[in-house]
């Protein structure tokens, strides 16, 4: 089978989603939230994403990638926000793959090559 | 003649090399370095900045015991961060005992869990390994996870872990292939000790150890194991610390001993034995007097050898190419301009002959090599007055001669040592040594004075050095020296 996407919303339901899947190699992308027409607060994710999306298709099979949106601006902002104080994130967006120290932040998501290379390579 | 196999094809398992064969007149990189540690990776990020094609190799062969890294070389992976990350774990046990006395209260004894320890700073170390991949695929280095060798002129071949092998061509190459710990070759040491690539990984509290071996690394691998509350013993063939000022050295062994490591002096192990199995399990240790036939055994759960190190020079076909190593200690000698006998080829790092084997020396000399060869520019590295540090417990941070060294050099009428002991004031409360912190300089009397060498043992010799070996860079003298007002209350001051 090949790689699966889950979209979640705040830090609750991240870790609820990671632990259930527990086994698989999970990649993770860290979005501000969307407003009405779909539009993050965070200019960033906004170039980021499509980025990202294109490079789906290399994931290996079996892997998932969770859609994560972390909350809105404020809730950001705040230096004890759970995604800052428990996973470590520094800023949006962020891609990881999950349980390694394996991680690309802001601009460096906008580097296919770099998105490649953390989807493909050990 | 020469065939460069494209990954399409299925390349046979050997190569034949015609030497005469007319080159290529297009190589596939203009700079292949292989080995990608601390002087690799510098000369290769470099290489980049002038829009050189380059590709780095980085290939860890498995320790004995199966412990391997990623990329970064021996400083990131099982060498100076970790170690100097495990001397901070050490040092903080300390500070909580020390904490009492400055009014810290709590009830429970306070103990140490190695595993917690371990994976903290492992998963540093991915950070940084992580990181450097990151760094090479951006400046589009071309980084090959696979074992390299000469195979003839401009050509190597290398080999991923799978076993599938491809050749390249290159104008110039950068061998910076760093060195791996030796072992006794003796019964049992390669199946049942560990090494400094080992232990910075160990999936299990080593337990009672036995640290065999007198250089820095097996002081400060004894040191912050003896300071995260293990029993240690370290058991020396003749003299501590080889080549640092043997004075200096003697104190610090001296304070380990008064700090709970014991001390075998005048042994060596001849044997190693599994008495039971484990993780750790215990092995039994029979060695033999270097002044007599006295034989003595001792039972450990780990044993680790920090014996020296050798260069990983003798297995990527140099031979093939012509460059020449020094046949009893692999190192290879290089100009001042880190050019080998060949001139395309260069090396940089722990492997150069009567070089220094310290990260900052390889980086420096990487990334001025690179800037003569594709920026025009002249410098050659400094390898004076470089400063280090060791981090035993007490530290030592040292700058230019030796004492004994200097009085070699310049005669002993010649010199003047001006010295001191210190009691750091953060020592006083907790009702610390206050006879073992010590600094001194030496000085060159027909030179106006002028600070040769440079030592001090204490807090944060680290620190206190690198400021000290700017100074004596400039040529500092004993009078500079005295003119210059202290900051207080520091150690430094003195």
């Amino acid at each position: 089978m090949g790689w699966e996407e889950v979209q979640v919303r705040g830090y609750p339901e991240f870790v609820r989603t990671a632990e259930s899947f527990h086994g698989r190699p999970i990649f993770a992308l860290f979005c501000g939230d969307k407003d009405a027409e779909g539009r993050s607060w965070c200019p960033d994710c906004v170039t980021a994403e499509p980025i990202v999306r294109k490079e789906l298709h290399n994931l290996p099979d079996q892997s998932v990638f969770i859609y994560c949106l972390v909350g809105d601006r404020a809730y950001w902002k705040d230096p004890n926000n759970e995604f800052r104080r428990n996973l470590k994130l520094t800023g949006v967006p962020t891609l990881l793959k999950y349980g390694t120290p394996q991680k690309l932040v802001e601009e460096e998501c906008f580097k296919a090559e770099l998105v490649r290379m953390l989807f493909t390579e050990d | 003649s020469v065939q460069a196999h494209k990954e399409e094809d299925n390349p046979p398992k050997t190569m034949e090399v015609n030497v005469l064969t007319p080159l290529p007149d297009s190589y596939d990189y203009d700079l292949i370095v292989i080995g990608g540690g601390s002087g690799g990776l510098a000369a290769a990020k470099e290489a980049a900045k002038y829009g050189k094609k380059v590709m780095v190799l980085d290939f860890v062969t498995p320790t004995p015991q199966g412990s391997s890294w990623g990329l970064g070389g021996t400083c990131v992976n099982v060498g100076c961060i970790p170690k100097k990350l495990m001397h901070q774990a050490a040092l903080l046990g300390q500070a909580l005992q020390d904490s009492r006395k400055f009014g810290w209260q709590f009830t429970e004894e306070v103990k140490h869990n190695w595993m917690t320890m371990t994976e903290s700073v492992q998963n540093y170390i991915g950070s940084l390994n992580w990181g450097y991949r990151v760094a090479l695929r951006d400046m589009k280095v071309t980084y090959e996870n696979a074992y390299g060798e000469f195979v003839g002129p401009h050509t190597i071949k290398i080999t991923n872990k799978k076993g599938i092998e491809k050749l390249y061509t290159a104008e110039r190459f950068i061998i910076a292939t760093g060195e791996r710990p030796r072992y006794l070759g003796i019964p049992g040491d390669k199946e049942f000790c560990i090494s400094s690539d080992d232990l910075f990984s160990l999936p299990y509290c080593p337990g009672k150890t036995l640290v065999v071996g007198a250089s820095y690394v097996a002081l400060e691998c004894a040191g912050f194991l003896a300071g995260l509350g293990l029993d240690v013993t370290v058991m020396v063939r003749s003299i501590l610390l080889r080549g640092f000022d043997q004075d200096m050295a003697n104190r610090i062994g001296e304070y380990m001993k008064e700090h709970g490591v014991n001390f075998i002096r005048q042994f060596v192990p001849i044997k190693v034995e599994q008495t039971e199995e484990g993780t750790p399990g215990i092995l039994k240790v029979t060695a033999k007097s270097t002044t007599g036939d006295q034989i003595i055994e001792g039972e450990y759960n780990t044993v680790l050898l920090a014996i020296g190190r050798d260069p990983c020079t003798r297995k990527i076909g140099l031979d093939k190419v012509g460059v020449n190593i020094n046949e009893k200690t692999g190192k290879i000698p290089v100009s001042d301009e880190e050019q080998t006998n060949v001139p395309y080829i260069y090396a940089v790092g722990d492997i150069l002959q009567d070089k220094l084997e310290l990260t900052p020396v390889a980086i420096q000399a990487g990334r001025l090599l690179v800037r003569r060869l594709y920026a025009g520019t002249t410098t050659k590295c400094d390898y004076v007055n470089v400063p280090t540090t060791v981090f035993t417990p007490l530290e030592y941070g040292a700058c230019g001669y030796s004492e004994e060294t200097a009085v070699e050099k310049f005669g002993e009428e010649n010199i003047e040592v001006y010295h001191s002991h210190f009691w750091p004031l953060e020592w006083t409360v907790p009702s610390r040594d206050n006879n073992k912190c010590y600094a001194k300089i030496i000085c060159n009397i027909q030179d106006n004075e002028r600070v040769i060498g440079f030592h001090v043992l204490g807090p944060n010799a680290g620190e206190v050095t690198q400021g000290f070996a700017a100074a004596i860079k400039c040529g500092l003298t004993k009078e500079q020296l005295d003119s210059t007002v202290g900051i207080h209350p520091v150690c430094a001051e003195v």
